[in-house]
């Protein structure tokens, strides 16, 4: 069941003591952003005929599905008054600025009370116990299907939303939620390759195929993959050039279970998700990453080290591993406007952006300019191919729902993987 | 100088000396168990954010720091409170449980006793995970009417503690032995009054000892805590160290959790004291009893 | 009577949950979020996936997991005992003064939690930490001692679960009588002689019970190698249940390994048993 999502179990507060960055002039050129490729919007439904995972349509980039809604769960109605108290926030570990949390209190009269996780899977399983109640909940999009589908969700009352102008327009339509019923964007990240440029010998530009850095004995004992089946797997699938990342042809599976074992005795390769303490610290020299925590790197810099000793390589052609997250409110909420208000907070656009100072993961707002994110200091510039643009998600390859029958391909694959046999 | 030599001599040719090497090793062993402890609990004080670099001395873990520090985070106050609650809950409840099982099983002759003291032993020796597992699924699936977070836990808690209270009452148990009890009832006490004015007395430094490896246990355990807590308001201490390890821990870390070490140090201090205080002359010793572990 | 509230605590929330353990190794999964759906009755039950985690582990890569384990679990248990031993013979016979107070320092460990002194051992293994600075002084090269290897897991498991070993012991080694010892000494036995003929066989009963304390539960352990190691070629049983019941869409799976793991315990288990069982009978 997982659909495993890229377990950020380790989403980590700001470093103290960096001085704050002054908060940067937003730039206000978002039309460039808009208009996403019609790749995103153009398919739509039709065939009925994809695996559908006991009731819940499989979405794809060029298969968008318009999630169930139920006669038992019903949307808010219009005007109602906000609701004060506390508000229950279930998201991965240190995945929201506290500084954004406080101010919304601050405005609002009202405590936050976040609630971590550390996997998707876990927190799945919590909220289907239905011995949880959150008002607001932080699904990868591509759990999104199932948890609407699960009657965990309610249906979003867009006249709560105003902010969602704000959103690239690809999203507020995307093809995991058609109309964004449930859902709204809330950050996009991509997954590359995190470096230390003065300990590998050949970065990984020098290699004929860049993610075969991973294989190269010199970096034998500093190697981190990602501890997730779907983003490891698939990154051995699209060096090989095998660009369906959601197969569920277990040929297809075997092989990149094939390929990523020989790193076990090849380079003793080791899994987590702590690029952003790990490569600042030079604790690894290799980690497959994402480019948020490799923005966020910065931020955990020992004294006396530089980010210049950190690189980050993501397919120039922009045919690599791309993603985005969201927000949803829970079917059960107590305090449904408030939760409404709370989302439209967030996608406020001075406060997206000081979210994103903290989280090094970029919203997808119109606002935000990604080519002005190295000039505004946001990302060093020769990080900049951590930035994530709209078109970035015509060529990218997205990690999405799998059937079950699929899932346990991929399951099983990572079990033989961790067996380290 | 000679005598001394003398001493030496003679001691070397004893073959029944005090063995100096096992001396050694067991106080070797003791600062290898304590030392690290130390460290981290030294790290707590690092004006650094590294965990293992010293950069010299400061509170800014503990209370300086505004936002990280475990004095200003109420999530780490609020874990520290739920841990505390829960190990204190789960020592009053286990407690009398297991020394009823044990005074039970002790009497017990049969196969149901053999039944009982196989499913007495069974949870000691059940990896964390396996009995983590199975109550979760048993609270979502089948008392569903017990929610998950700290009534779960609560009973988690309970069911993994008892019988470390049964081990230990027993052992004190065998070794009173059932000639005082029986004299008692010689006397012409009734079996409630012979354990009332008798046994129980006696077993006072168990049942300390026992509500000591309650309490540890309960504190210590993250496995299960993990499986059966709900949000927020159920978290304990293990569950916040685990979570946070798996990011990138502060020293603020370390602060915590030599925090619990502090505050459970005095509580046992201040227990054992006053127990001495109040039953001087009673026969035995809690930190005797915990040590003997006798399965 | 007394035995009546344990017996039933034990019977509501040890036995009823192991035998949910079945009901979700041979049930159901619902078709949304691949949850558990456990099926209570026994003529519903479907062994499918239980045979085939059955036979990855007799055969598969899972048997090598297996393997491992035991391979980790016996040589942590060796060098914990080459420690334990002599330190509860030495404060079960020799400590004089110091005993109350060494008592003390061996339940030290026991304050503080289980991850935090693994995370001491982070701390103090990292390529510049204390460890490799106090080598570097003796002009050995600086180890990279988390780089995945056997050795540091072990010695993980070694200092984690010692402390829980130790305490079984004293206490059969305290239990033995003095006079027995002192029987021994005066029908001419030499110290070596009266441990090898006297004491070590009048403490096997510790020594199977601090072996099942310890044994047994690290044999499920998954966060030592985990905050260690972090390598699959470390990894154990446990982390494999942990990322079926945690992770993966596949909670049956978790279940039937579980089950596969609790086969292995109980064999150990009704050794010990049988063991007690004939030490007691002997006794009377």
């Amino acid at each position: 069941m997982v659909f495993h999502p890229r377990e950020r179990g380790s989403r980590r507060p700001r470093v103290v003591g960096i001085p704050r960055r002054e908060f940067i002039r937003l730039s206000m050129m978002g039309a460039a952003t808009a208009g996403l490729g019609p790749a995103l919007l153009a398919a739509c439904g039709g065939d009925d005929d994809d695996a559908a995972a006991g009731g819940v349509q499989l979405s794809r980039p060029d298969n968008p599905v318009t999630l169930p809604t139920f006669d038992d769960v019903e949307a808010i109605a219009d005007d109602l008054p906000v609701e004060s108290g506390t508000l229950k926030v279930f998201n991965y570990q240190e995945y929201i600025s506290p500084d954004v949390l406080a101010a919304f209190e601050d405005e609002f009269g009202v405590t936050v009370e976040v609630t971590t996780f550390i996997s998707m899977d876990e927190a799945i399983a919590k909220l289907s116990s239905g011995d949880t109640q959150f008002d607001v909940y932080f699904p990868t999009a591509d759990v999104i299907g199932k948890v609407a589908a699960g009657k965990l969700l309610q249906p979003l009352n867009k006249s709560y939303l105003p902010n969602i102008t704000n959103v690239w327009e690809s999203l507020q339509d995307p093809f995991y939620d058609k109309g964004g019923v449930y859902s709204v964007p809330y950050t996009l990240f991509s997954t590359g390759i995190g470096y230390r440029v003065d300990a590998v010998v050949k970065t990984p530009d020098m290699f004929d195929n860049p993610y075969d850095i991973f294989w190269d004995p010199s970096n034998s004992g500093q190697v981190y993959l990602l501890e997730d089946d779907r983003e490891v797997f698939g990154m051995a699938m699209l060096r090989r050039g095998q660009t369906e990342v959601n197969t569920e042809d277990a040929e297809l599976v075997e092989a990149a279970l094939a390929d990523v074992s020989e790193l076990n005795d090849l380079v003793s390769v080791k899994l987590g998700a702590e690029a952003y303490t790990v490569l600042p610290e030079k604790r690894t020299w290799v980690h497959q990453a994402w480019s948020g925590d490799v923005v966020n790197a910065q931020y955990y810099l020992p004294e006396g080290e530089t980010i210049d000793n950190i690189g980050f390589w993501y397919p120039a052609d922009g045919g690599g591993m791309i993603g985005s997250d969201t927000i949803a409110v829970m079917r059960g909420a107590e305090r449904p406007v408030l939760a409404h208000t709370f989302i439209n907070y967030l996608l406020d656009a001075t406060h997206s952006i000081e979210n994103y100072s903290w989280l090094g993961y970029q919203p997808p707002q119109t606002g935000f300019d990604p080519d002005l994110a190295v000039a505004d200091e946001y990302v060093p510039a020769h990080l900049a191919s951590a930035i994530i643009r709209p078109q970035d998600f015509e060529r990218g390859h997205q990690l999405l729902q799998l059937s079950l029958p699929g899932e346990k391909i991929w399951d099983d694959a990572w079990s033989k993987f961790i067996a380290g046999a | 100088m000679r005598s001394v030599a003398r001493r030496v001599t003679a001691w070397a040719g004893d073959p029944w000396r005090p063995p100096v090497v096992l001396a050694m090793v067991t106080w070797v062993y003791i600062l290898w168990s304590i030392v690290p402890v130390l460290i981290a609990v030294q790290f707590s004080f690092n004006s650094g954010r590294s965990r293992s670099t010293w950069q010299g001395f400061s509170m800014r873990w503990w209370w300086g720091d505004a936002q990280r520090s475990l004095f200003h985070d109420p999530a780490l106050r609020q874990a520290m409170i739920n841990s505390l609650t829960l190990a204190g809950l789960t020592m009053v409840i286990a407690t009398p449980l297991g020394v009823g099982l044990a005074l039970g099983l002790a009497r017990w002759r049969g196969r149901t006793a053999r039944a009982s003291n196989l499913l007495m032993l069974v949870p000691l020796s059940t990896p964390e995970i396996v009995m983590g597992a199975m109550l979760f699924l048993v609270f979502d699936n089948l008392y569903t009417s017990i929610p998950l977070g700290r009534p779960a836990m609560l009973l988690g808690h309970v069911t993994f503690s008892v019988s470390y209270v049964v081990v230990i009452v027993r052992g004190r148990l065998l070794s009173i032995g059932r000639d005082l009890e029986e004299a008692a009832q010689d006397l012409g006490a009734t079996p409630v009054q012979a354990l009332r004015t008798v046994l129980f007395p006696l077993l006072g430094p168990a049942v300390f000892a026992s509500l000591m490896i309650v309490f540890a246990t309960s504190i210590d355990d993250f496995v299960i805590s993990a499986f059966l807590s709900s949000d927020l308001s159920s978290e304990t201490v293990p569950i916040k160290i685990y979570s946070n390890v798996r990011g990138s821990p502060t020293p603020a870390l370390n602060a915590l959790a030599s925090a619990m070490l502090l505050g459970t140090t005095v509580a046992i201090a201040l227990a054992v004291l006053s127990l001495r205080f109040f039953r001087r002359g009673a026969r035995g010793s809690a930190v005797e009893d915990f040590a003997r572990l006798d399965i | 009577m007394l035995a009546a509230p344990g017996v039933v605590w034990l019977v509501l929330l040890f036995l009823v949950p192991f035998y949910a353990i079945l009901a979700v190794a041979f049930g159901d999964l619902d078709p949304i979020f691949g949850n558990a759906v456990p099926v209570w009755s026994p003529f519903g039950w479907d062994f499918t996936l239980f045979t085939e985690i059955v036979e990855r582990v007799f055969g598969g890569e899972l048997g090598q997991v297996f393997i491992r384990t035991f391979v980790y679990v016996g040589l942590a248990l060796t060098i914990s005992f080459l420690i334990g031993y002599p330190v509860a013979y030495f404060v079960s016979r020799h400590a004089g003064r110091r005993r109350g107070l060494l008592l003390g320092l061996l339940l030290a460990p026991f304050w503080i939690n289980y991850l935090m002194r693994m995370l001491a051992w982070v701390n103090l293994l990292q390529e510049d930490g204390y460890v490799n600075d106090a080598i570097a002084m003796f002009g050995v090269d600086r180890g990279s001692w988390l780089d995945g290897r056997s050795f540091t897991v072990i010695m993980g498991l070694v200092y984690g679960y010692v402390p829980f070993l130790i305490l079984p012991l004293f206490a059969a080694l305290d239990r033995i009588d003095q006079r027995v010892l002192e029987a021994s000494r005066d029908l001419g036995m030499g110290p070596a002689r009266t441990f090898w003929r006297v004491t070590l066989p009048m403490s096997r009963q510790g020594i199977l019970a601090a072996g099942v304390i310890t044994a047994l539960p690290m044999t499920g352990d998954y966060y030592t190698a985990d905050l260690l190691s972090g390598s699959p070629r470390t990894s154990m049983v446990g982390n494999q249940i942990e990322f079926y019941l945690f992770e993966g869409s596949q909670k049956n799976a978790g279940a039937s390994l579980v089950l596969v793991l609790s086969v292995f315990l109980m064999v150990a288990m009704a050794y010990y048993m049988w063991s007690t069982d004939r030490t007691t009978r002997e006794l009377r």
